[in-house]
């Protein structure tokens, strides 16, 4: 099978790529190892936040939240996404200092949208916080999304304009012949001018194939989530200096994170949860908001992630070979990004280039000389 | 102890590791399947510790039999009076009994993680027995989320460990148990306003065919036959053949209607029990990872076993009718059986001896199952009783999604229970997928056109029960024998 564009991964980076792409009129062919949505992309805390991004990131974050604000309307989808603001609290003057660091570096770049609150503001917007929290920063347009429903809201609009999906299909092996990829799995072969690495926890198999080496690690995120709760807070929650982040959905239900990670078994797609750590989890949900004291967890989970050693993903082009393209590495904060990818991996792909300055996500950008 | 220095995070692993108690054998569950496991692995001189949920041992059928609150235990039935003996015996045997201890996870790394007067603790097993027991089949008819109606067995559950019961119920369903609870509900001298019997006509032709099996038992079958007669002669209404029903009322339980005989009904009632048959209580098999199989025989889902109970996953047995619907009688064997062959493996009876000595258990426990294919098979439920139909059915009722609602969320690609679920929230509520959980799986089938096999099941994780976020906060201790006070030391 023959298209301009294959897409290794069916997470958001892979459909919203797609998605650009099939509406630019470009044939577009996604594989996908399990099924769209499975992993990171599906399970994830579903959190939509600019707030304390790496300076790098800032610009393209700020572009896709963007997007997130009208994207119902562009995909003719519920992804779910909720304008709730996003707080990161202050436990200390430790954290406000931290803080106040921060806002001068942002205000510097022109950036404005982090705005701190002192303890009153804290408690007005926050009325359950613990006392002796001191304040905090604010984003205003950030929020959540339901992150399954997004990802395959990207998918339907994707295939509306032709892009095709086939799910089961592991990569087996990736060839050049000619100026195209040939790309086999174990049912069929593709072929293809262009190919795109969106295989998240997988992306470095991916990369070797095409020929690129990249220090790409995984491991996974831990979540749990309450049963249904009254209603006490309506922003999304973090804390500065802590692992501590959750938000309450509309149903009442409460989303613990917090980046505690469990055990990654990527051989065999699954997740083995470190509960010592779930329960520190629980402890600085309850110390931050008592009246967590009374929550009943229903569900814990994790999905397989991929990390850089830096934190932050890779995006652009391979160093090594014509036409082939990596957008993964995201570390655990790529889901509000996947909006401005897609775009700007169409760019790449279209244009030769992209509007962002992509140079701190270069692939190669951990290589050494070695003596 | 390692040498290097440990952070903080992974602090409480390296220093309570060699504090975590261990045992040869870890039993979940102390109904009769958990009890004589322990009876017998204990005799054998293994260690074993039992958890289970409940305020006493005995599971859901010998609930409460040592200390029954009702003045006459034995209006209950003598099945429920024999379990006094069971009872008795496991509690003279060696094992540790944790009572009301709800374990909520088991690793594949050996560890049970439990909850216990308000704190999460940790024990290791080099093996265990998942003896669980059943649940009530989810019997999905339009109306039966309202309030006013619920399970016979729930019913059952507040007689016996309350002696609660409520005047002038309609009994709707099918199936031993059912017919059980109604006569229980009599002999206390309580008004039932009918039995709805919903055992098709057909059922009693094609369980002919397993007669040779039903003969192997006749005991069994004069019971059933005298719980009936029992039934008729107190002069409750029983409508036998039921199907299209319907229970109706705006926010509450007004009344059931249904045909029967070529005639239509409708009973006023505030209270409807419904049952129909029982099913494997999967949830803690499913999550620890042993592989399941769709039974046609049961219209269940089961965990794959060989006939000692071994499951899939190396360290782990099943028992008892979370393994398949056994009955009691079945359980207690399979819980021998399956602590026999345990004991084989952790060397503390000679492998050479385990046929011999299973041989008696293994031929009863065959008979009792021929038994059970001719029940299974008179009382298989309708599929329209299983597999609903109509748009506004509720099928998730935590999340309150009816058969249209997961109709939608097929057409937009829900192909398998998990992708429904992410896109629908159908078994995502606090019961865990329990009461959806199989007929989502038979929904999809029939939309799918393929077997049930195919479609699978919801993917469960840990944890398997609730669990409050002050419990799990306070996993720091891991030695089960802690007590509760000592950890608000460390918390400061």
């Amino acid at each position: 099978m023959n298209s301009d564009v294959l897409i290794i991964g069916g997470g958001i980076q892979g459909c919203a790529t797609a998605y650009q792409l099939a509406k630019a009129g470009v044939s577009v062919t996604v594989l996908e190892k399990d099924w769209v949505s499975r992993h990171a992309s599906g399970v994830n805390a579903g959190g939509v936040r600019v707030l304390g991004r790496h300076i790098a990131e800032v610009e393209l974050s700020k572009a896709a939240m963007q997007i997130w604000h009208q994207l119902d309307d562009e995909l003719d989808a519920d992804t779910g996404f909720r304008a709730r603001s996003l707080i990161n609290i202050a436990a200390d003057e430790a954290d406000i200092e931290t803080l106040k660091k921060r806002q001068q570096q942002m205000h510097q770049l022109g950036h404005f949208h982090e705005k701190m609150i002192d303890q009153q503001e804290l408690r007005q917007r926050l009325p359950h916080v613990a006392d002796y929290c001191v304040g905090g920063v604010v984003s205003e347009d950030d929020g959540y999304a339901i992150p399954y429903q997004s990802t395959l809201a990207y998918r339907r609009a994707a295939e509306r304009h032709g892009a095709r999906f086939i799910e089961g299909a592991s990569v087996e092996t990736i060839r050049k012949v000619g100026s195209n990829w040939l790309i086999k799995t174990a049912e069929a072969q593709y072929e293809a001018l262009h190919l795109v690495n969106c295989a998240g926890a997988w992306a470095d198999q991916i990369a070797v194939k095409i020929g690129d080496n990249v220090p790409l690690c995984h491991s996974a995120p831990m979540l749990m989530i309450t049963t249904r709760m009254p209603h006490f807070a309506t922003p999304v929650v973090g804390a500065v200096s802590r692992p501590l982040s959750f938000k309450q959905f509309e149903n009442g239900t409460v989303l613990i994170g917090g980046g505690a990670k469990g055990f990654a078994d990527r051989e065999n797609n699954r997740t083995r949860l470190d509960y010592s750590k779930l329960a520190t989890g629980a402890r600085n949900a309850i110390e931050f908001f008592p009246i967590m004291r009374t929550a009943t967890v229903n569900r814990m989970w994790a999905g397989l992630e991929a990390y850089m050693p830096d934190n932050l993903p890779v995006i652009g082009a391979s160093p090594n070979a014509d036409n082939a393209w990596h957008a993964f590495g995201f570390s655990a904060h790529g889901f509000q990004m996947g909006p401005i990818i897609g775009k700007v991996m169409a760019q790449l792909i279209l244009n030769g280039a992209s509007s962002f300055a992509l140079d701190a996500f270069r692939i190669d950008r951990f290589e050494r000389k070695v003596l | 102890m390692a040498n290097h220095s440990v952070k903080p995070d992974n602090f409480y692993h390296a220093a309570t590791e060699a504090a975590v108690k261990s045992y040869d054998i870890a039993i979940i569950g102390a109904g009769p399947a958990g009890m004589s496991a322990a009876i017998t692995a204990s005799k054998a001189g293994a260690s074993v510790v039992v958890l289970d949920d409940k305020a006493l041992p005995g599971g859901q059928i010998y609930r409460n039999v040592t200390q029954s609150p009702l003045r006459d235990p034995a209006l209950l039935g003598p099945d429920y009076l024999k379990g006094q003996t069971l009872v008795e015996a496991y509690q003279q045997c060696s094992a540790e009994k944790l009572q009301q201890a709800s374990v909520w996870h088991l690793g594949d790394n050996g560890e049970v993680l439990f909850s216990r007067e308000q704190t999460t603790h940790s024990l290791h097993a080099r093996e265990i027995i998942l003896s669980c027991g059943a649940m009530e089949r989810p019997f999905p008819i339009p109306g039966w989320h309202l309030p006013g109606v619920m399970s016979a067995g729930s019913a059952q559950v507040m007689l016996k460990s309350d002696a609660l019961v409520c005047d002038q119920p309609v009994f709707v369903g099918s199936g031993p148990l059912l017919y059980l609870i109604v006569a229980q509900y009599l002999r206390l001298g309580i008004k039932v306003k009918a039995l709805i019997d919903t055992t098709p006509k057909q059922n009693y032709l094609q369980a002919a065919t397993e007669i040779t099996g039903a003969l192997s038992a006749p005991g069994m079958i004069g019971k059933g036959i005298s719980l009936l007669n029992e039934i008729r002669q107190a002069g409750v209404a029983h409508y036998r053949y039921a199907r299209e029903l319907r229970i109706e009322g705006e926010n509450q339980a007004e009344a059931i209607s249904f045909s029967s005989g070529g005639q239509s009904h409708r009973i006023d009632a505030g209270h409807i029990f419904l049952h129909q048959g029982v099913i494997p209580n999967l949830n803690i098999s499913r999550a620890a990872g042993v592989d399941h199989h769709w039974c046609p025989q049961q219209l269940c889902w089961k965990p794959t076993l060989n006939h000692w109970g071994q499951s899939s996953v190396d360290n782990i047995a099943v028992a008892g009718d979370g393994s398949g619907i056994v009955g009691a009688d079945g359980a207690a064997l399979m819980g021998r059986l399956a602590a026999l062959q345990q004991l084989a493996r952790l060397n503390l009876i000679p492998r050479g001896q385990l046929q011999q000595q299973a041989a008696a258990d293994q031929r009863q426990l065959d008979r009792l199952n021929r038994f059970r294919r001719f029940i299974d098979r008179l009382y298989r439920p309708l599929d329209a009783h299983r597999i609903p139909d109509e748009p506004d059915t509720v099928v998730c009722r935590c999340e309150e999604r009816t058969v249209a609602q997961l109709q939608a969320g097929f057409a937009q690609g829900g192909n398998g229970p998990q992708e429904l679920k992410g896109l629908t929230r159908c078994g995502m509520g606090p019961c865990q997928g329990r009461q959806c959980g199989h007929t989502v799986s038979e929904l999809l089938a029939k939309w799918r056109g393929e077997p049930v096999d195919k479609v699978g099941y919801y993917r469960l994780r840990s944890p398997m029960r609730l669990l409050n976020l002050t419990e799990l906060s306070h996993f720091t201790r891991l030695e089960p024998a802690t007590h509760p006070a000592a950890d608000k030391g460390d918390k400061a």
